[in-house]
């Protein structure tokens, strides 16, 4: 672990800049959203985004041909993103490859200092910072950054900015504690203290479809929650010009599972509501080992009907046998 | 930059056969030999238009041509339908497993076919036809709605000269033409009694069929992890990443399309 003193933080981005074009989580309104740097000063502080990182990896209507661009580093990358790219690159390398999911971005992940109302990663069992999958992840010590590198292109580049870091002291490294403990308190406190076991929601979800229905009546199957998903993968394959284009769909939608002849496994709202939920605690930790919910809360913010996903998942958690 | 697994390759249509109103097969004959196995699926591209999951209704021992005989269904398959021979179109595949037939040697095997659903049964039925000497058996019981709605008509007779016992059934005729048993395809039941502990049985067909079929093989004694079903879903990418075609935990393109019933029977919606 390396400090990186605030004053140093400018220098060190810029250096980052001049190789990669940067994208960072600019803060507008209270809401934090992707903004490209374009030499301007910002800070790491907040949390999650409005969007999710995923976009920047596949983003919607990609035309699938080669492209030439600078590679990206994603600073301000938060710990709910993060577990939903281990299962997006899951889903997107494993053989036969996608070769158009850009692995040519780096990701400097930052702690959550703060947190939106629908946050609640620490009510489901996770944490509101990174433990894996970053290249660099910045915690908050009191005058500065305590930096840690996730993966050997993070060490190098610890090892190439050696002049603007300096030995983490045991003292600045007991800070970041602090603030990591103040963040999970808020999230635990703004969810009442709920303590949701994924595996019992894999295991209560069939049993509960009365639950799941109650639930359904207010969808409207706009499929907002599946597009703010940092975890949710699904897209349609179309013909372009020249190449195929991968456009954003959704589970949700009333025609995304049927074929041509007309049958439809879910043509019915609570079968496709229901089905969300099983692909997320049931069938991806079953195929891909990750659950496919992040406890990012966007879902909540984005639904057009109302919906609180997380008293969807404590109701159930809650229910009967 | 490595294999782009959504680029299809060229292939050409060398031939149009009209099998009923709405079934046509076609000759096509790709740019590099299709090394396919039977039962596995491919997208056949229109370019510029769109792409639909088909399985190659030939056999797998041929490679430098191969078929695929397509019901008129869709927007896609209606544009299809509209190609003659000389035309390019694009494929992508093979994709998903294919039937295993080392699981089926030594067996007696039950094939049992609805309507349009006889094209990867064909594929299959041509593909055993030409080791016939590995398997104990080879039966097939094929049910259309009516005698106009046959597929590969002309080839029963073939093939039960190259060793298949066959048994037909029509939904209804109203002509009087069709001599044979008149029902749904289970109703060849009545006449024929398999062997289910020494057999395995592989259903294709439409879901309703494929549901009752299944439940009349459970009924003889099939066990579940011995009937092997070829799943119809919305097959988009073919390489299992988005998700269209989740069957429960699986992706039917890449875990399947051929699956043994004990895999999927408890989950919801596999008949719809």
């Amino acid at each position: 672990m390396k400090f990186l003193k605030k004053e140093n933080f400018e220098a060190f981005a810029k250096k980052i800049s001049r190789e990669n074009d940067i994208f960072y989580p600019e803060q507008t309104n209270g809401s934090y959203r992707w903004k490209k740097n374009e030499g301007e000063s910002f800070s790491l502080e907040g949390h999650r985004t409005v969007l999710p990182m995923k976009y920047f990896f596949f983003p919607p209507g990609e035309n699938l041909k080669e492209k030439e661009r600078k590679p990206a580093v994603i600073f301000g990358a938060r710990g709910c993103d993060l577990r939903g790219l281990a299962l997006l690159k899951k889903i997107y390398l494993e053989e036969p490859e996608d070769i158009y999911f850009r692995k040519d971005i780096l990701i400097f992940s930052a702690d959550c200092t703060s947190a939106h109302k629908d946050c609640f990663c620490a009510a489901l069992g996770d944490e509101p910072w990174a433990e894996e999958g970053f290249d660099l992840n910045f915690s908050f010590a009191r005058d500065g950054y305590i930096v840690e590198a996730g993966s050997d292109k993070g060490s190098e580049i610890l090892k190439n900015n050696s002049g603007l870091f300096e030995d983490a002291s045991n003292a600045r490294k007991r800070e970041i504690l602090e603030v990591r403990q103040k963040t999970k308190e808020t999230v635990l406190k703004q969810n009442g203290g709920k303590n949701i076991k994924p595996a019992v929601i894999a295991e209560k979800i069939e049993k509960n479809t009365d639950v799941l229905a109650k639930y359904a009546e207010d969808c409207v199957s706009c499929g907002a929650c599946t597009n703010v998903c940092p975890a949710c993968f699904c897209f349609f394959l179309s013909e372009g010009e020249n190449n195929k284009i991968r456009y954003s769909d959704s589970c949700q939608y009333p025609g995304y599972a049927r074929v041509a002849g007309g049958a439809n496994p879910r043509k019915e709202m609570t079968p496709r509501f229901k089905h969300r939920f099983l692909c997320k605690f049931f069938y991806r930790p079953a195929m891909q080992e990750i659950k496919g919910c992040t406890g990012c809360g966007r879902c909540i913010d984005g639904c057009q009907g109302g919906i609180n996903f997380m008293d969807v998942l404590a109701d159930i958690a809650g229910a009967a046998e | 930059m490595s294999k782009d697994p959504y680029r299809a390759i060229d292939a050409w249509i060398t031939g149009v056969i009209d099998e009923t109103p709405a079934i046509k097969t076609f000759v096509v004959k790709p740019e590099i030999p299709l090394k396919f196995r039977t039962g596995q699926f491919i997208q056949f591209t229109l370019y510029g238009e769109g792409e639909a999951p088909f399985t190659p209704s030939s056999s797998h021992f041929e490679a430098e041509k191969f078929e695929v005989t397509i019901m008129r269904a869709g927007r896609v398959t209606e544009k299809i339908h509209k190609l003659k021979q000389g035309d390019v179109i694009g494929i992508r595949g093979p994709l998903g497993n294919g039937y295993p037939l080392e699981e089926f040697e030594g067996k007696e095997i039950l094939i049992l076919g609805g309507g349009v659903g006889m094209a990867p049964l064909r594929s299959l039925l041509l593909t055993l036809l030409a080791e016939k000497e590995k398997y104990k058996k080879i039966s097939l019981l094929y049910g259309s709605k009516t005698p106009d709605d046959i597929v590969y008509k002309s080839q029963f007779d073939n093939w039960r000269k190259k060793g298949a016992e066959i048994f037909q059934s029509v939904d209804k005729c109203e002509t009087g033409e069709w001599k044979g048993k008149i029902g749904v395809v289970t109703c060849l039941f009545e006449d024929i009694k398999p062997n289910a502990e020494k057999g395995v049985a592989i259903v294709c067909g439409p879901p309703i069929m494929m549901k009752f079929g299944t439940l009349k093989l459970l009924e003889l004694g099939y066990s579940p992890d011995r009937i092997y079903l070829s799943m119809e879903k919305n097959m988009s990418c073919g390489i299992g990443k988005c998700g269209h075609c989740a069957l429960g935990k699986y992706f039917v393109c890449k875990d399947g399309p051929v699956f043994k019933y004990s895999e999927i029977k408890d989950i919801e919606g596999i008949w719809d």
